[in-house]
This record gives structure tokens, sequence and C-alpha cells, in this order.
């Protein structure tokens, strides 16, 4: 009760001659506004409003040119039942997701390994690593991707086949290499979480005759596994919302026979090229529940198997 | 003190805010280029347009020193997306170039000017008024078309001739067409054309010989999922015998000549519209010959004459008089009509017509002998599509491709377009 009663800037009304370290609460609160005020400028007038205007459109037959008129759930109804090539969009995206994310992973996490114990050149290394992920998000790169798949391309002239991106077969799989060629992300935090790991642990399952593979599985792969979840979560999250690998490959197009047709890539196609906006909101919302899902299911299942060391103290 | 800082709080909120609001509008209208007028012209076409339209630029703004015009083109299915784009954000060019397909949507989604605002500036006496009719909506006129076109089937001379195949005349029926297919293909060991199963424009050729339309007078599919399975099963079939183009290479469409099979010499014929067939001739060394679509089984022609494109200005240019000065010079002018010749199809001005028939040359010629060929014998064109075929002409290529990749039969990919038509339709 007596903490309550003493004013907030108790310690600087003790001292008032030096200049005083704390100010008021509220002012603190103020100045820490003011520095806020590009983010929260930023997040209610590019995020928050974009998504209620979104929330509102999907409702409504917005074409872009003229004013929305109210449909109810109608976009969402033949997103469901008169819209097959929706449903080959979805199919196409769960495909590249669980393509792409548990060999990004991988990739990451074997170059962490082999980085963690190397002695000299390991910055050079690291950045070399990490340099695609810096190219990769560029326009450029994904064009010099199509040259190297497409027919007569590089790919064809080693493996003869006709290249990868005329086949519907193949093309996702391209698509997917660009995303997993850039693993330095992922790499960078799996890297900084083996360095976590204490040295005493391996040098304890040494003594015990654990070799490198017993290491890895018993003690690696164990205390590693909240930076595992933190990349499994992210990685799953971007992956389902892959836009510019596809659309640089297939040529905007998500073609051939639609094997590159992503969720965002047709959300995009029928908001922009279409002009069906409403029906590409409706789209949008309906991938943000799911996403919510199916992280939300990933953090149910994270109590299954990853393993926090402060558990380990209790 | 604490007021003073929520002052400040707002006010510097405020600033932001009214920053983000400027940048947000900035960058439309008024664009000055070292006290020019600068106006922003794009359109699609082959490099051999490009060069001539360049040249014919080059001359307006020398006939108009006040102006600089900044040009760019690309394919078409690029140009569409992106024109898609720039309309959609208010970014739509000064001066356009139109496919019959964009008018509607963009004359009601006030995308294009009035030109009835600019009608001193921009002259169309001259126009043929049933094809002037055809750029508008609404009983405003939005765009003018620029020239008339029709489809062609165009191949490679000396190819056929060494294949023994005989030239296609005038009359011949989709049975013959892919007959000498199968013919040309046993003979060169390459596929006679392109797969005409991913194009709506062959398959409206092939839909009108039999009497029929892709639309209806109230805007409907003209047409059932029985009609567009037997087309496709006709194609599909084609396509498994090697006598059209495999799907890896039908795939790579992208609008343009140079990744067509035959212009990447990996077929002998194509289906096009006879004006940007030009673009053939810097790939096909031998040397391409333009002939007619094939007709219905009973000799019924399919394809007909229409506006190849349009020109139309842009509803919120900042320079609408200079804009009309321009389309009006590449419509009306003779210098212009001399250096652009028939590389946007035949002109529409009848003057400049009949006054640069005789002065054609090259291209320019056999794509207004081919088109005199024609004249009479042709059924009437349709009324302009709905604004919806812009989207389904894309959703046509994509359905085949199921087929032609094999994952659906002609029939079941030819249900979902139906189904998806009739949505986009409605809508």
């Amino acid at each position: 009760m007596t903490t309550t009663d003493i004013p907030a800037p108790a310690p600087g009304m003790a001292r008032p001659a030096p200049a005083p370290k704390r100010r008021p609460r509220r002012e603190r609160q103020g100045a820490a506004w003011v520095f806020l005020s590009p983010w929260v400028l930023g997040a209610i007038v590019l995020t928050l409003l974009p998504m209620a205007v979104s929330l509102y459109l999907s409702f409504t037959d917005y074409d872009l040119f003229n004013p929305p008129h109210w449909v109810g759930l109608r976009n969402y109804v033949q997103m469901f039942t008169e819209d097959p090539r929706y449903w080959r969009s979805v199919l196409t995206t769960l495909t590249y997701v669980v393509i792409a994310v548990p060999l990004q992973l991988a990739l990451a996490l074997v170059v962490a390994l082999a980085l963690k114990n190397m002695r000299r050149g390991k910055g050079f290394y690291r950045s070399a690593f990490y340099a695609p992920s810096l190219l990769g998000a560029s326009m450029s790169v994904a064009l010099v991707w199509r040259a190297l798949f497409n027919d007569g391309g590089t790919v064809d002239h080693l493996l003869g086949n006709g290249g990868w991106i005329n086949k519907p077969g193949w093309s996702l799989l391209a698509v997917a290499l660009l995303t997993v060629w850039q693993f330095g992300a992922p790499m960078v935090i799996f890297l900084a979480g083996l360095q976590q790991i204490p040295g005493e642990l391996y040098e304890a399952a040494a003594v015990d005759g654990a070799g490198k593979w017993r290491q890895f599985v018993s003690v690696t792969v164990p205390m590693l596994s909240p930076v595992l979840f933190f990349n499994l979560v992210l990685q799953t999250i971007q992956a389902f919302q892959v836009f510019t690998p596809a659309f640089a490959v297939s040529a905007g197009k998500g073609g051939p026979a639609d094997s590159t047709l992503v969720y965002t890539l047709y959300l995009y196609d029928r908001g922009f090229v279409a002009s069906h906006m409403g029906y590409a909101s409706a789209m949008a919302w309906v991938l943000l529940v799911v996403i919510g899902a199916v992280t939300a299911v990933l953090f149910r299942t994270s109590r299954s198997w990853v393993f926090y060391a402060s558990e380990g103290d209790r | 003190m604490p007021g003073h800082r929520t002052k400040g709080f707002r006010a510097s909120a405020a600033a932001l805010a009214l920053c983000a609001v400027m940048a947000g509008c900035g960058g439309s209208g008024e664009s000055t280029g070292g006290g020019k007028v600068v106006l922003r012209y794009t359109w699609w076409g082959n490099p051999d347009r490009a060069a001539r339209t360049e040249q014919a630029v080059a001359l307006f703004e020398k006939q108009h020193p006040n102006v600089r015009v900044q040009t760019s083109f690309s394919g078409y299915d690029a140009y569409k997306q992106k024109l898609a784009i720039q309309a959609t954000g208010g970014d739509a060019p000064d001066v356009m170039q139109l496919d019959y397909r964009q008018i509607d949507q963009y004359a009601s989604g006030h995308v294009l000017l009035d030109l009835g605002k600019v009608k001193d500036t921009l002259r169309t006496d001259e126009i043929d008024a049933g094809l002037l009719a055809t750029g508008r909506v609404n009983g405003r006129q939005y765009a003018v078309p620029q020239g008339r076109g029709t489809e062609t089937v165009v191949y490679d001379v000396k190819a056929w001739k060494a294949a023994g195949v005989p030239h296609p005349a005038k009359g011949w029926t989709w049975s013959q067409w892919a007959d000498d297919m199968r013919e040309l293909a046993r003979r060169t060991g390459r596929p006679g054309a392109t797969d005409p199963g991913q194009s709506e424009d062959a398959f409206e050729v092939w839909l009108r010989g039999r009497g029929k339309a892709l639309y209806t007078k109230d805007r409907q599919l003209g047409f059932t999922a029985d009609d567009l399975t037997e087309w496709w099963t006709f194609t599909d079939r084609l396509r498994r015998e090697g006598a059209v183009s495999p799907a890896e290479q039908t795939t790579q469409l992208d609008g343009s000549v140079e990744n067509t099979p035959l212009g990447r010499g990996k077929a002998t014929a194509d289906f096009n519209w006879d004006a940007p067939s030009s673009g053939y001739l810097a790939l096909v060394p031998t040397g391409v010959a333009l002939a007619p679509m094939p007709s219905g089984e009973d000799g019924t022609p399919g394809q007909y004459f229409k506006p190849s494109m349009f020109l139309g200005i842009g509803a919120h240019t900042g320079h609408p008089e200079e804009a009309a000065a321009l389309v009006d010079f590449l419509l009306n002018d003779s210098g212009a009509a001399k250096i652009l010749g028939a590389t946007r199809g035949i002109p529409v001005n009848e003057k400049i017509r009949t006054g640069t028939a005789s002065q054609l040359k090259d291209f320019d010629k056999t794509v207004s002998d081919f088109q005199t060929s024609l004249e009479g014998s042709l059924k009437d064109p349709p009324q302009a599509p709905p604004s919806g075929d812009n989207a389904l002409q894309t959703t046509f290529q994509r359905d085949y491709d199921q087929v032609s990749y094999q994952r659906m039969s002609p029939r079941e990919a030819a249900r979902n377009y139906v189904t998806e038509a009739k949505a986009e339709l409605r809508s």
C-alpha cells in the first residue's frame, strides 16, 4: 500500500538539482508515441485500414473501376463451388509448401552445421551463403532462373530433358528451388542457435560413447528445437504467401497447365488482371484464416517435440 | 510540457499523413520535360511495328516542337497485363493502343477520355462510319479504330513446297487443313502448325464456320460445352498425332511472333492476325505467305474483318489537346501513313487508304492483297465482345493447357470453361 502512495517521480523530486533523469510517466509515454508515430501511422494507414477495406470489398463485386455493390457471400460461394482453378491453386500451394519448407530448412541446417565448426573463413562463407537471400528476391535473378530452366537453357543442356519450366510436373520444383536457394535467413538463425548449445553436453555425450550421429540426434536436435520451431513457423507462413518466384518463372501466367499458379498468383490474377478485386479480397481473407489455422496447429504440435532448456530445470 | 508534446505529436502526425497523401497523389498528370509537354504513348507489337512507329513519332515531334512523346511497347500478353494494372491504378498512358476486348471495360470504367471533348483536334470524318462505331460505348466515342485486320494462316512457303503440300486456296475447310497438317508433319518431321486449341480467336472462326458465335446478342455464351468439347477433341487428336505443336511449345506463346513455333523454326505454319505476321519475315528467312482461315465443312467462312486495334486517350491525361493531336496525326496524316503502311492493318482513313494503296510495298502489299482477296466474301462481324471476354481469353488458354498436358479430357475442360465463363459474364 505504501508504495502506491508515493508519487511516481519520487526519485527525481528527491534530487531536483541535477538534470532530471526520469520524466513523469505520462511525459515519457508522449515521447515514445512521437518516436513510434511513423510506425503507428504506417500500421494504421498501410495495414489496418487496407485490411478493413479489403474485408468490406470481399463482400462486394468491386471491379476497380466502378463503385462496389454489396453481394453478400457470393464471392465466397463462387470460390468454393464454381471455380475449379481455385482448388487447383490451393493444391499447388500446399504442394509447394510441402516441398519448399523442409528442403529449405534441411539445407539451412546442414550448412549451419558445416559452418559451426569451421575455423577459418567462416565470415566469408556465411556471407557467401547468405548472399542469395539478398539477390534471390530480385526480379533479375528470377529471370535468370527462367532462362536456366527453359528449353534450350542450362538445365536442358545438362539433362537433355527439354528444361523444366514447360513441364507441369517439374515447373513447381524449379520455383521451389529458387526459394530453397535463399536459405540464408534460417541458416543464420540456426547458426546462432547452434552456438548457444553448451559444449559440455557434447563432451558428456562423447564420454558416454555417442558418435557424431547420436550426438546430433540426442543433443543438437532437442537443444535446437525451439530455433527449429521458430524457423518452421516463419518459413511456412512465407511459403504460403509465395509470389515473386512463381510470377517470374512462369512469366506471370502460373503455367504450364496452372502448375505454378500458386494461391497469391491466382489472387493477383483475379484482382488485377481480371479486375475482380472483390473476389480477390475474399481469397485473401481465406488465405489469412488458413495461415492462422496452420500456425495454430504447428503451435499445438510443438508441445510434443519442442524442448526448452528451462523445462529441464523444473 | 505534456500538452505541448501532444500538440507536437499531432502536428507531426498530420505532416506525415499529408506526406503520405501527397506521395499517393503525385506523379499523375502534369509531366513536363524542359518546358515541353511529355506524352506517354504505349502499344503492343513486333519490332517492325516498333521501328516504324518510332519514325512516325519522330515526324510528329518535328511538327509539334513543344511535345515530346515517350513510347513503350511489348508483346500482347505483357501489354494487356501492364495496361490493366496502369488503368486500375489511375495511371493509364496519355495515348494507348487498345484491343477490341478492352474498349467496353475501360470506357465504362472511366479509364478512357470521351473523344467528343477533343473532336476539333481529332478528326474522324474520313473513317468509315460502321468501323468508327466499333469504338463507341453507350453512344459516346471512346476509341478510334486504327486499322482493319483479319486472321490468317501464315505459312513457310518453301517448306510447304518442299513437302509437296499444295498452297491453301480460299474456301478450304478445317478437315482439309487438318489433312495438310498431318501431311506436313509426315514430310518435314515437324508439326504443321501451332496447336489452335489454345486460341479463343481460332475457336471463334471455327464456331462461326458452323453458324454460331462466341457470344449472344445479350452478352451470354453463344455456344455450349458440347461445341467446345468437339473443338478440343479435334485439336487434341491432332496434337497427339504430332500434326500440331506439342504442349511444351504451345505454352510458350506470349503474343509475340518470336515465341511461336513457326517463329522458332519448330513448325511450318501458324494462325495470326494479318498485319503482325510481318514479324515472321525476320524469323523465317525463306519467306511466308498468307492464306485464308479454314471454313466450315459447308464452306461457311468463319473469319471476319474487325478493327485490329484502337487508339484511346487516358481520361486523366494532363494534355488532352496534345494527346488528341497525336492520335489525329497517327490516323489522318499522310506522312505518318506513308511510314506506318499496313503495320497495324489496313488504314481506316478512306482517303489515305485509297491514296496509299498503290504505294504499298513488301509485306504491306501482301496484307493489302490478302484483304482484297477476301473482300465481299466474309460475314458481318459480331458485336463488340462483353468486358468479361478480356479475362476469358486467358481462361480459355489455361483450360486448354489442361487438355494439351493430358491432365483433363476435352469434355472435362470444356465443362470447366463454360462454368467459369458463366460466372465471369454474370458479374
